[in-house]
């Protein structure tokens, strides 16, 4: 199902190019994932279940899975998420958690099941839900879902998967580029030590 | 204080600092150190006044601090809690503020365009918005020394506004910058490649020429790129001024005779114990940009001041301006790696003038943008909420896509605005602003022909599929300039009308935007009202307010 674009490409393996600091950060994020801190058991569930939903990773190996839920929990202690706050949203905190018993309620009322015990279609059903903007629950009364979906959930979960090295190469991007930087700059072509695209397969020129 | 801070790989500021006892007065004391704050104390500093910077962030070391990577930069910007609202609230955060030495230039993207002359008066040729209380050849001497001393790349012949040339060679454009050059020629519409931007194409003293690495918009760790950092703080030190980082300015105390006293600030120390204190000044300058400036003033309430500082005109606050920045883009069959190079390389503005074929008055840029990977997940989920297999795949087509960003004109209106919100507060306590945001119908017409022209532009160079999302970027407007002191919270020289030693030296204080990205026009009017301090202190003029007469005089 999903088409493999830049096949061996490792991002990773030119970090012995980068400088001390960057090296430290992504190294970091690749093998520091924090603990679980601040959701309970069923809200872990829940924010487990959304963020494969939104990156499905079904494809990959579990050990080559990109966390993205950890990252979300660490950040439910900062008051300010990224220096402002919506006038119709409540704080980042209070964001997810009235969020995650959103996606209950709604999943309750169409499915009659909790959002982390649905199947991933079902579980789809209630995120197009969210995202068409005005899903049954009565916490979505207080949250306005579209702005929620949009800034909270797909801005979140995505700046964490595109952090990623592994994430990187999936999309071809270069990564980290100091002190090297880049030598090929005309017609799109790729560096040395970076990988031609693979050229399509049939499903992808079916599109 | 010994300094010791790299601005490139090979060049660190390696000096002895020096530092101003608080409680004795110093000529000034100036709150931001960015594009306008930073060249104000480097000219006021090199004229020979005692100068104190109060920085409320800290120094971001090139070596050690700056790191290639979006998610790993949040120290760059201003991330204090602040609310948004109205119509079309503006997010904040990353794209629209900076916090520490050198501001918001830290994190640009390096266009420096000027504005044209026709931006000066746009209430005479167009019947709206306002009048600038100088002109576009008042302030032509100081965009050429700020083009130097940035220094700006950039054709010989640019030839938008008043023609002019630029003293660096163009820098070269990467393939996604060749996408707008292509499409624009294809379609007849005059486009200019390698600048107006402020990365050198060449060595500058101790800064390499630039390593086309492509993470601009996270600090420039090679010092290619002029931010103010290391433009003209190490000037501004050199001559003997100080940088005192990490203090967050709360109020402009006034004395018994309605002069600003000097700034009360909360100051994080090394250990991170956080202790008050004021530093008293002969004069003050806020330059905190167009949300804080504002909110600095607004929380200066005394007796004298009971609506705020410098607000008899109630405008503190009000006109604020947002420049339209709607991204577009196109995907293109080949590859175009838009990671490489400089985002900034290549515009066009020819749409920039009010042209009476169209149903809105004034106009917009076109300019290279190039997000990195999380930039453009965001891109593609703000525009239709897409997740899953639909998302993944968008993503995958990362490298076939090249962008333009739509710099458009948005006219001041006093309905929106930056005030104090009744109840939040940031995490020193200060009561926190509230940025209200509306777009009106004529903004909202530019908008759509610049999104319509840039797509037009990406199909001319051979995109398959256009896309666009909304953006808003460079926050300008809320102490305007004027002529009096009830259409204005500034004199032409950036001094408010109410308090006479007391000025605001950012872009809070243009009256109108045009399409150019305001950095260069914020450190021209910086340099221009330090040439004028330079004459007027001596002569006694801060002893008095100004007053239309003075004000307005040349």
């Amino acid at each position: 199902m999903h088409h493999e674009r830049y096949p061996g490409y490792h991002v990773l393996d030119q970090r012995g190019h980068w400088d001390d600091a960057t090296r430290r950060v992504v190294l970091d994020r690749v093998h520091n994932v924090p603990p679980f801190r601040h959701l309970d058991a069923h809200q872990q569930a829940t924010l487990i279940a959304l963020c494969a939903r939104v990156i499905p990773q079904d494809w990959r190996s579990a050990a080559q899975r990109v966390p993205i839920a950890p990252w979300i929990d660490a950040t439910l202690d900062t008051a300010a998420h990224d220096g402002f706050r919506f006038d119709d949203m409540p704080p980042n905190r209070e964001a997810w958690l009235w969020g995650l018993a959103g996606l209950d309620e709604t999943a309750r009322a169409l499915h009659g099941a909790a959002f982390a015990d649905l199947d991933g279609a079902a579980q789809d059903v209630v995120l197009e839900t969210v995202r068409a903007g005005n899903p049954p629950g009565d916490t979505w009364q207080r949250l306005p879902a579209h702005r929620w979906w949009i800034y909270v959930a797909l801005r979140q979960i995505t700046g964490v998967y595109y952090a990623h090295p592994t994430a990187w190469d999936e999309i071809g991007f270069g990564g980290p580029a100091y002190p090297r930087g880049y030598f090929a700059l005309n017609f799109g072509q790729p560096e040395p030590w970076e990988v031609r695209e693979a050229p399509p397969t049939r499903e992808r020129s079916a599109r | 204080m010994k300094l010791h801070v790299h601005l490139s790989p090979d060049w660190v500021l390696d000096t002895d600092m020096r530092e101003y006892p608080p409680r004795e007065p110093v000529d000034f004391c100036i709150v931001g150190s960015g594009a306008g704050g930073g060249v104000l104390a480097e000219r006021l500093a090199r004229y020979g006044f005692s100068v104190v910077v109060l920085e409320a962030g800290p120094w971001h070391d090139s070596e050690h601090d700056m790191v290639s990577d979006e998610a790993g930069s949040g120290r760059l910007y201003w991330n204090d809690l602040r609310i948004t609202g109205g119509t079309d609230p503006l997010e904040l955060g990353a794209n629209n503020s900076g916090r520490g030495v050198g501001g918001s230039t830290v994190h640009y993207a390096a266009f420096c365009p000027r504005l044209h002359p026709s931006d000066f008066r746009v209430r005479t040729l167009d019947g709206v918005a306002a009048d600038w209380p100088l002109s576009y050849d008042e302030l032509e001497p100081y965009y050429e020394q700020m083009e130097r001393e940035y220094p700006v790349s950039g054709p010989a012949h640019w030839p938008w506004g008043k023609p002019h040339g630029y003293p660096y060679a163009p820098l070269e454009a990467g393939t996604a910058g060749q996408m707008l050059i292509a499409g624009c020629v294809k379609l007849g519409i005059r486009v200019a490649a390698g600048g107006p931007v402020a990365i050198p194409a060449g060595a500058v003293g101790k800064r390499p020429h630039c390593i086309m690495r492509g993470f601009c918009l996270l600090g420039c760790k090679v010092g290619a790129k002029s931010s103010i950092m290391v433009s003209h703080i190490p000037g501004a030190i050199e001559h003997g001024g100080e940088i005192r980082t990490g203090c967050m300015a709360y109020e402009v105390p006034v004395d018994a005779a309605g002069r600003a006293a000097g700034v009360r600030y909360f100051r994080t120390l090394a250990d991170g114990q956080v202790v008050e204190e004021e530093q008293r000044a002969r004069a003050v300058v806020v330059a905190g940009y167009a949300i804080e400036t504002p909110r600095l003033l607004l929380n200066s309430k005394s007796s004298a001041f009971p609506d705020g500082l410098a607000n008899s005109s109630g405008l503190v606050g009000k006109f604020l301006m947002a420049q339209a920045g709607p991204v577009v883009w196109g995907r293109f069959p080949d590859m175009i790696r838009q990671y490489k190079a400089p985002p900034a390389c290549a515009s066009t503005e020819a749409f920039y003038e009010t042209d009476p074929r169209n149903d809105f008055v004034r106009g917009y840029s076109l300019q290279t943008v190039a997000p990195l990977p999380i930039a453009m997940a965001h891109l593609l989920t703000d525009e239709d909420g897409r997740f899953g297999e639909s998302l993944l795949a968008a993503m995958q087509d990362y490298n076939h896509y090249a962008a333009i960003g739509v710099l458009g004109e948005i006219l001041p209106d006093a309905r929106n605005y930056v005030s104090i919100h009744p109840t939040a507060k940031d995490q020193y306590g200060i009561p926190t602003s509230y940025v209200h945001f509306n777009l009106f119908e004529n903004d909202r017409r530019m908008m759509r022909a610049g999104i319509a022209t840039a797509k037009t532009v990406l199909h001319a160079a051979g995109a398959t599929e256009t896309h666009s999302v909304n953006r808003y970027a460079h926050l300008v407007g809320t102490c305007r300039m004027g002529f009096t002191p009830d259409d204005s919270v500034l004199d032409r020289w950036g001094r408010t009308w109410d308090v006479p030693n007391l000025f605001v030296c950012d872009g809070s204080a243009l009256p109108t935007q045009g399409s150019a990205n305001p950095a260069l026009t914020i450190s021209a009017l910086a340099a221009r009202t330090a040439d004028w301090l330079r004459r007027a202190v001596p002569a006694g003029a801060l002893d008095s307010r100004p007053t239309p007469a003075t004000g307005c005089a040349p």
